[in-house]
């Protein structure tokens, strides 16, 4: 394994983020090797994997309490209707926003510093989406009636209101998903054929063989991988701003002061990849760090992906300000006094941690030496974390509890059951992102040796070694 | 299916190969390689993919679908609000645009493995575990009798290995 840290890495290159290189990496032989050498599970694997079922084991039982006690073990109380469980889920469709923007939006745009990062968010997303799916359905209380929402001829002869914004959520989660999820295993077959080459367990050959679906690497096979590659990076682009945007239309389209307000789709678009962003950050900067691949996700890899960090984080923080101005500029009395009520008001603790991590804390990636600095980076996008799972709080909450009729004004204070199943997706999204990362490359091999010179017996015309 | 399989190290040499048994007509080429290289297809010179024509249509019969199963479910089971159209448009594009990409994904999808012939449960002729690994390969279906034009062929551009597959 090469032991370079970061070798060629100017201290303070201002290089353009398609130019990003990986100049430790010299050969596919150490591509395949060093990359590979992640599956072995180790003990520290074990016990984060243990950790998560444990997290995941206290969901699971706040989930069949409430299911046996009813809905009002949760802490909902009357006009707040919608609580933790949506809140949650709008935070987990925003985690999974960055794996396809970074895999096909990114890809799109030939952005260099995608190519070793963008498995491992292709996998958050998903596992992201598989844990958002869940909380609708906790949500409603009574999970076995869920299916009414998904139309289809069926004995009771009716068939949901096709106007309303949560049947539009149905079709665009379960786009997202099946998308995400298509995109995740295209880009494995080939790497799973690198597996399947390499295994020596016939039972294990055998079934990667079937997950590779045959694949033997031949230029006609690639040739039609890369077009298709190519039409679904185009699918999922317009699809990454379509799929937050129907979930921003669950409030939007509701006559409530805060909700009410044409802004909601761009500025949910840019919160999700602020927080995908922060979510991927929390998860490769251990990983680089743990499993010696600093020579793959260098300081110029986290310095581009600060950037646009810093970029959403100030789009987010421009749509915060935007809805105070627009409350104050449109006198509608309901409005300016919600918004008063959030910042100095009941809510003020909860606004003020959201201000505080989404647009004060970010203004810290104009540093570059911060940028560059790879505790910072993980310290910061837990704080985003943080930040945005507060956002979605003072949207829905404060909202709901501060509405037109003052007779109505209530509070609200989660629950263990709430908190349990909080802490329960936070285990079933890190139980399946450690089970991945043991199963399958967690860096794209073939992407990566792609933009590696390749040997060459005559050394001019492609700057071979 | 016989023929002869080389491997290589050079991707240079690989291409240079290629270019010399297409230019003899030794047989039909099968070019392996680790990851895609605009070298080997510009050496192969292939027809451009068809896969975008599974991606129109999937996507073409995705929106059709979406906007149908919106339009017949409200006048199937009518919710009727005083002022307001039964079928509307505007929030149904929601519905076209979702399953317009789900379809045409998906049909990209199925016209990628139709088009590449996977998937495929034997691989053993003409085929090599390390073009998954490092190594670039050609395999020259061919007649026995020009197997030996192959063979000169591929180690006279440096292969690693040559040998006889059926």
């Amino acid at each position: 394994m090469a032991t370079l840290a970061h070798p060629d890495e100017p201290r303070r290159p201002n290089i353009a983020s398609a130019d990003i290189q990986l100049p430790a990496v010299t050969s596919y032989e150490q591509v395949d090797n060093e990359i590979l050498s992640i599956l072995q599970p180790t003990k520290a694997w074990f016990g984060a994997l243990l950790l998560a079922l444990a997290c995941l084991g206290l969901g699971a039982f706040s989930w069949i309490y409430q299911i046996h006690q009813g809905l009002g073990v949760a802490g909902y109380n009357p006009p707040v209707m919608w609580g933790v469980y949506i809140i949650t889920f709008v935070f987990w469709v925003g985690i999974g926003h960055a794996g396809t923007l970074i895999s096909a939006v990114l890809y799109l745009f030939r952005a260099g510093f995608r190519t070793t990062i963008y498995r491992a968010a292709e996998a958050m997303t998903v596992f992201a989406v598989m844990t958002a799916g869940l909380f609708p359905i906790i949500h409603i209380g009574r999970p076995w009636k869920f299916f009414w929402l998904i139309p289809y001829p069926n004995w009771r002869l009716i068939w949901p209101n096709f106007k309303s914004p949560l049947v539009w959520d149905v079709f665009a989660i379960t786009t997202y998903l099946t998308i995400s999820t298509t995109f995740l295993f295209v880009g494995l077959i080939p790497d799973i054929a690198v597996l399947r080459d390499r295994e020596t367990n016939p039972i294990r050959r055998r079934i990667l063989g079937v997950l590779s679906f045959g694949w033997r690497n031949t230029e006609r096979e690639w040739r039609h991988f890369a077009r298709a590659y190519l039409f679904l990076a185009a699918f999922s682009t317009p699809l990454v701003l379509s799929v937050h945007s129907v979930v921003s239309f669950d409030f939007a389209m509701g006559i409530v002061p805060g909700w009410h307000t044409t802004i909601f789709p761009p500025y949910f678009v840019a919160g999700a990849i602020f927080s995908g962003f922060a979510m991927v950050w929390t998860i490769i900067i251990p990983m680089r760090r743990w499993f010696g691949l600093r020579h793959y996700v260098t300081l110029n890899h986290l310095d581009a992906s600060a950037k646009l960090v810093l970029f959403t984080s100030l789009a987010v923080g421009l749509a915060y300000l935007i809805e105070f101005f627009i409350a104050w500029y449109g006198g509608v009395q309901y409005e300016q006094d919600y918004f008063w009520n959030r910042v100095f008001g009941q809510w003020w603790w909860a606004a003020w941690i959201m201000l505080t991590c989404n647009m004060i804390l970010p203004l810290s990636l104009f540093s570059q030496k911060l940028r560059r600095n790879p505790t910072w980076l993980w310290i910061l996008s837990i704080f985003i974390n943080i930040g945005m799972w507060f956002e979605r709080f003072v949207i829905v909450v404060p909202s709901l509890s501060h509405d037109v009729e003052p007779w109505q004004w209530s509070s609200y204070v989660p629950t263990w059951v709430d908190y349990g199943l909080l802490i329960g997706s936070f285990g079933w999204f890190f139980m399946w992102f450690l089970l991945f990362i043991k199963q399958l490359p967690v860096m794209a091999l073939a992407e990566i040796k792609e933009i590696i010179p390749p040997k060459m017996k005559h050394t001019h015309g492609h700057g071979g070694h | 299916m016989r023929g002869m399989l080389g491997v290589f190290a050079e991707l240079d040499a690989t291409v240079a190969a290629i270019e010399d048994l297409k230019k003899g007509k030794v047989g039909d080429l099968t070019v392996f390689s680790p990851t895609p290289r605009h070298e080997l297809e510009h050496a192969v010179h292939p027809p451009m993919s068809a896969v975008r024509k599974f991606t129109l249509i999937g996507a073409l019969s995705g929106v059709t679908f979406g906007f149908w199963i919106a339009i017949w479910g409200s006048n199937y089971w009518p919710l009727v609000v005083g002022g307001k159209a039964i079928s509307t448009w505007l929030p149904y594009v929601v519905f076209g645009f979702e399953v317009m990409v789900m379809v045409g994904a998906l049909s990209t999808v199925f016209g990628m493995f139709f088009l590449a012939g996977i998937p495929r449960l034997t691989m053993t002729v003409g085929y090599d575990p390390r073009f998954s690994h490092g190594s670039y390969g050609i395999f020259c279906e061919c007649t026995p009798e020009r197997q030996a034009e192959a063979e000169a062929i591929l180690r006279r551009h440096g292969a690693v290995e040559v040998r006889g597959e059926r």
